[in-house]
């Protein structure tokens, strides 16, 4: 029995070894990621990975260009401001259709914004849509969204997945299900199936000619996608470089310089992509809630090391306390960071009374120089943590670290337990990113550090309800300087997105808004 | 026989009461809260708390455990607290590929590790039993995953002849067949060492028992005296070790499950159990304890096939 068994298994591996290579049909396209998503209704879920199917699958009002800053027209063809930056009217374009063939009209927009801020909702990113007083449709093409005080942020948040536009029909029929067991909006691209943990499946949106003007060809051109869920890394790459798949945006760092060597491979950088890894401090914690330990962090810590190194000199050293490409970045800020220099942190040390003691960990009133540090167990986090150790203990302080794996991590980033954490996080402007993490309300999560104060709060909410862009510019640049002389983050690095790209594919181009590397997948087509 | 697997089948039911309840209790000690993790990292704590109340998480403990408890008698598993999707769906979906994985792989590892024992056996000391066990020996000691990466960058990228990239269909179609030869001689390749080291030492003790001399002095061909008179009387500590094995395949294949993106059963219980997710974490412990009791009934079943005096007694 198993000598035949054997001889079957043998003749079978020959009979297969005949075989030149695993055969490519023309469809789908098949995209790798690593993780899947939580579920894919907009507003319920936060992840990375639910935003980058969201965008192909529904279209939101505005679309973020590749620069990741100018808005342009989408769903909505133009929109006026008033004066007062309360009122915003949206003319709408008047030849979307749903996935199902039904024509967009205002009242869909309507309906969507009001799920999205809607208590009963649940959604985590409700207070995205501003003070919302009301939002009403005056025609059959026309939008009025109506502030409570002016929210400079709007219009860029009303570009991101969150305020995709749904069709009401299908989210009454399948209530929590939606995103789940079905979909329909007017994207590109439209819902087939789901299996989690495995495979998105999407198909051309054949109605579908309103792409934004940031592509060359507003129609897609891909007949169907398979998002694939590949978990382990070494596995992805094998299977890019086997050519099992075309697209992804999740190539372990290290194997980029192989990629590019492979023949008729594409890889790209998205240079403007806004990712950032830092270490933020609970500032009423012992220890770190010495503004000299935190400063002398920030100068011992190389972080131009730790992107060489960790990030294999893909990633770029992140020297300010926000990332240079979003809105209303401040140059004057990033000035105000204290350089790498060790000596100097050493010295700073000294003289706000911290001695080294035993074991070279340095003391001060009979406490000890060190904190515990939190974070997720992903691919970056344990060489980053291990370097800031090391840098941190040549000038005296002693981090310990703590890493978690993902989902039992938001929930310890959830509690008082640590002094200090690492994460990463993507933005589209400085407002958005100080209002997410500064203001004293976002205590205890997202505003991990328990940065409660007034000077903050009180220019953040300026720059949030600014009706010009000078004094949002300023008042948001105010709030940098602050932070950055408060040393309350220590900015890491900057990830960098890189889409690798298989030669089947031709003209995809990396966009990376909130992460999602395809956008709205248009302009891509399958050479076979 | 049938009155005892019948009573063995009964008991199963209160084993599996105690497991819910240990797995109840267990992921109340898992540091997480399915409410954060539905919420995402920027949620703010209102969120948290309303979605934590729409979850049924701020009843006490014992509550929570009875309706639960109550639901399953009515034969609902509920849905999944992540992503509502009902835990019967989900366990079907990943049921069938674990079993088909579990069927690949130990079709050829079992015979395979069963015929390298005996002949290792039989050949005492020689280099054809050193070799052997050398092979088990590594078998037991290589990581899985590594085993596997191995095999990926060999079959997979190298040379290009087996898909590695998930479930190809299933095993009766080619595309089927193709996508579960790596993950199978991955998962077997583990499982061939133990049996054949098991056997190996088992034939050792039979070859020299008294029946085995009474054979040989009866002129029976040696053939025949090693398949029928040892290796029978040895393959009762082997299907033992089979059954522990098997129980332990179904769900510790997690990681070879991860290196192939498997859509088994073990993915979708780490997956669960890391997201607090607990009716479908119970669901999964459900499954595998079934199954596992399932296997050693079939163990006890087998010893009555091998061993005349269990079958008569």
């Amino acid at each position: 029995m198993s000598l035949r068994t054997a001889l079957i298994a043998g003749t079978a591996a020959l009979c297969v070894g005949a075989v030149p290579a695993i055969a490519q049909q023309k469809n789908p396209l098949v995209i790798l990621r690593v993780i899947d998503a939580d579920n894919y209704d907009p507003i319920r879920s936060t992840s990375t990975a639910a935003a980058e199917v969201a965008y192909m699958l529904a279209d939101t009002l505005v679309s973020i260009d590749f620069d990741m800053k100018t808005i342009r027209p989408l769903l909505a063809e133009s929109w006026e401001i008033s004066p007062d930056g309360k009122t915003y009217t949206f003319k709408l374009r008047k030849d979307v259709k749903f996935c199902d063939g039904r024509p967009m009209k205002a009242e869909d927009v309507v309906y969507s914004v009001k799920r999205w801020t809607n208590p009963a909702s649940r959604s985590p990113v409700a207070n995205r849509a501003g003070p919302l007083k009301d939002v009403r449709a005056t025609d059959d093409y026309t939008v009025v969204y109506e502030l409570k005080e002016p929210y400079s942020d709007l219009l860029a948040q009303l570009g991101l997945s969150f305020a995709s536009i749904v069709d009401k029909n299908t989210v009454e029929k399948l209530g929590e299900n939606f995103g789940v067991q079905g979909f329909n909006a007017t994207g590109p691209y439209c819902w087939v199936s789901w299996t989690p943990r495995q495979e998105v499946v999407l198909k051309k949106n054949p109605h579908y000619t309103w792409g934004p003007d940031i592509y060359k060809d507003p129609k897609p051109q891909i007949d169907q996608i398979v998002w694939r869920v590949i978990p382990e890394q070494n596995t992805l790459m094998a299977a890019m470089q086997a050519k099992q798949a075309d697209i992804t945006y999740y190539m372990p760092y290290i194997a980029l310089d192989t990629m590019q060597r492979v023949p008729g491979t594409q890889v790209q950088q998205q240079k403007n992509y806004v990712y950032d890894a830092f270490m933020g401090f609970k500032v009423d914690k012992p220890v770190v809630s010495d503004e000299a330990i935190r400063r002398a962090a920030n100068m011992a810590i190389n972080r131009d090391a730790i992107a060489k190194a960790v990030y294999f000199g893909k990633g770029t050293a992140l020297h300010s306390l926000l990332n240079p490409n979003v809105l209303d970045f401040d140059k004057k800020s990033a000035e105000l960071m204290p350089k790498f220099d060790p000596a100097a942190a050493a010295k700073l040390l000294d003289d706000a009374g911290w001695k080294v003691g035993a074991g070279g960990i340095r003391e001060k009133d009979g406490k000890k120089a060190a904190f515990l540090v939190y974070g997720l167990r992903n691919a970056v986090n344990p060489r980053i943590s291990e370097a800031m150790q090391a840098d941190l203990r040549k000038v005296g302080i002693d981090m310990s670290i703590q890493l978690w794996d993902a989902t039992v991590g938001w929930g310890k980033l959830a509690t008082q337990e640590f002094d200090a954490f690492l994460m990463s996080y993507p933005a589209v402007t400085a407002n958005e990113a100080l209002n997410l993490y500064f203001r004293s309300t976002q205590a205890p999560t997202p505003n991990r550090m328990n940065w409660k104060n007034e000077s903050t709060d009180s220019l953040i909410a300026k720059s949030t309800t600014s009706t010009d862009d000078a004094t949002r510019t300023q008042a948001n640049g105010a709030v940098q300087r602050q932070l950055t002389e408060a040393n309350v983050w220590v900015p890491l690095v900057s990830e960098p997105m890189w889409l690798v790209s298989g030669d089947r594919v031709e003209g995809a181009k990396p966009h990376g808004l909130y992460g999602a590397g395809l956008y709205k997948g248009l302009d891509i087509k399958l050479k076979r | 026989m049938l009155r005892h697997t019948a009573e063995r089948l009964l008991l199963a039911i209160p084993v599996l009461f105690g497991v819910l309840l240990l797995g109840f209790v267990l992921m109340q000690v898992v540091p997480t809260d399915p409410a954060i993790v539905r919420a995402g990292p920027t949620a703010t704590m209102d969120i948290i708390e309303a979605i934590r109340r729409d979850l049924g998480l701020d009843q006490p403990l014992w509550r929570q455990f009875l309706i639960y408890i109550g639901k399953l008698v009515q034969g609902d598993l509920g849905v999944s607290i992540i992503n509502n999707v009902p835990v019967t769906q989900e366990l079907g979906a990943t049921i069938g590929p674990t079993l088909e994985l579990m069927l690949a792989s130990l079709i050829w590892a079992i015979p395979l590790g069963i015929l390298m024992g005996t002949i290792g056996g039989y050949y005492r000391g020689t280099f054809l039993d050193r070799a052997i066990m050398a092979v088990s020996v590594a078998g037991v000691s290589v990581p899985v995953f590594f085993l596997g990466l191995v095999l990926i960058w060999l079959l997979g990228f190298q040379y290009q002849i087996f898909p590695f990239t998930g479930r190809g269909g299933p095993l009766w179609t080619w595309e089927g067949i193709k996508a579960i030869v790596l993950p199978a001689l991955t998962l077997g390749g583990v499982f061939v060492g133990p049996v054949a080291r098991m056997t190996r030492s088992s034939v050792l003790d039979v070859l020299g028992a008294d029946h085995v001399r009474t054979a040989r002095a009866k002129g029976l061909p040696e053939r025949q005296v090693v398949s029928r008179h040892a290796l029978r009387n040895a393959l009762v500590p082997v299907v033992t070790l089979i059954g522990l094995q098997i129980g332990f395949l179904l769900g510790g294949a997690v990681v070879t499950e991860t290196v192939f993106s498997w859509p088994g059963i073990g993915r979708l219980a780490v997956g669960a159990i890391l997201s607090s997710d607990l009716p479908m974490a119970q669901g999964t412990i459900i499954v595998l304890s079934l199954g596992f009791i399932i296997v050693n009934l079939a163990v006890d079943v087998l010893y009555a096939v091998l061993d005349p005096r269990v079958r008569n007694a």
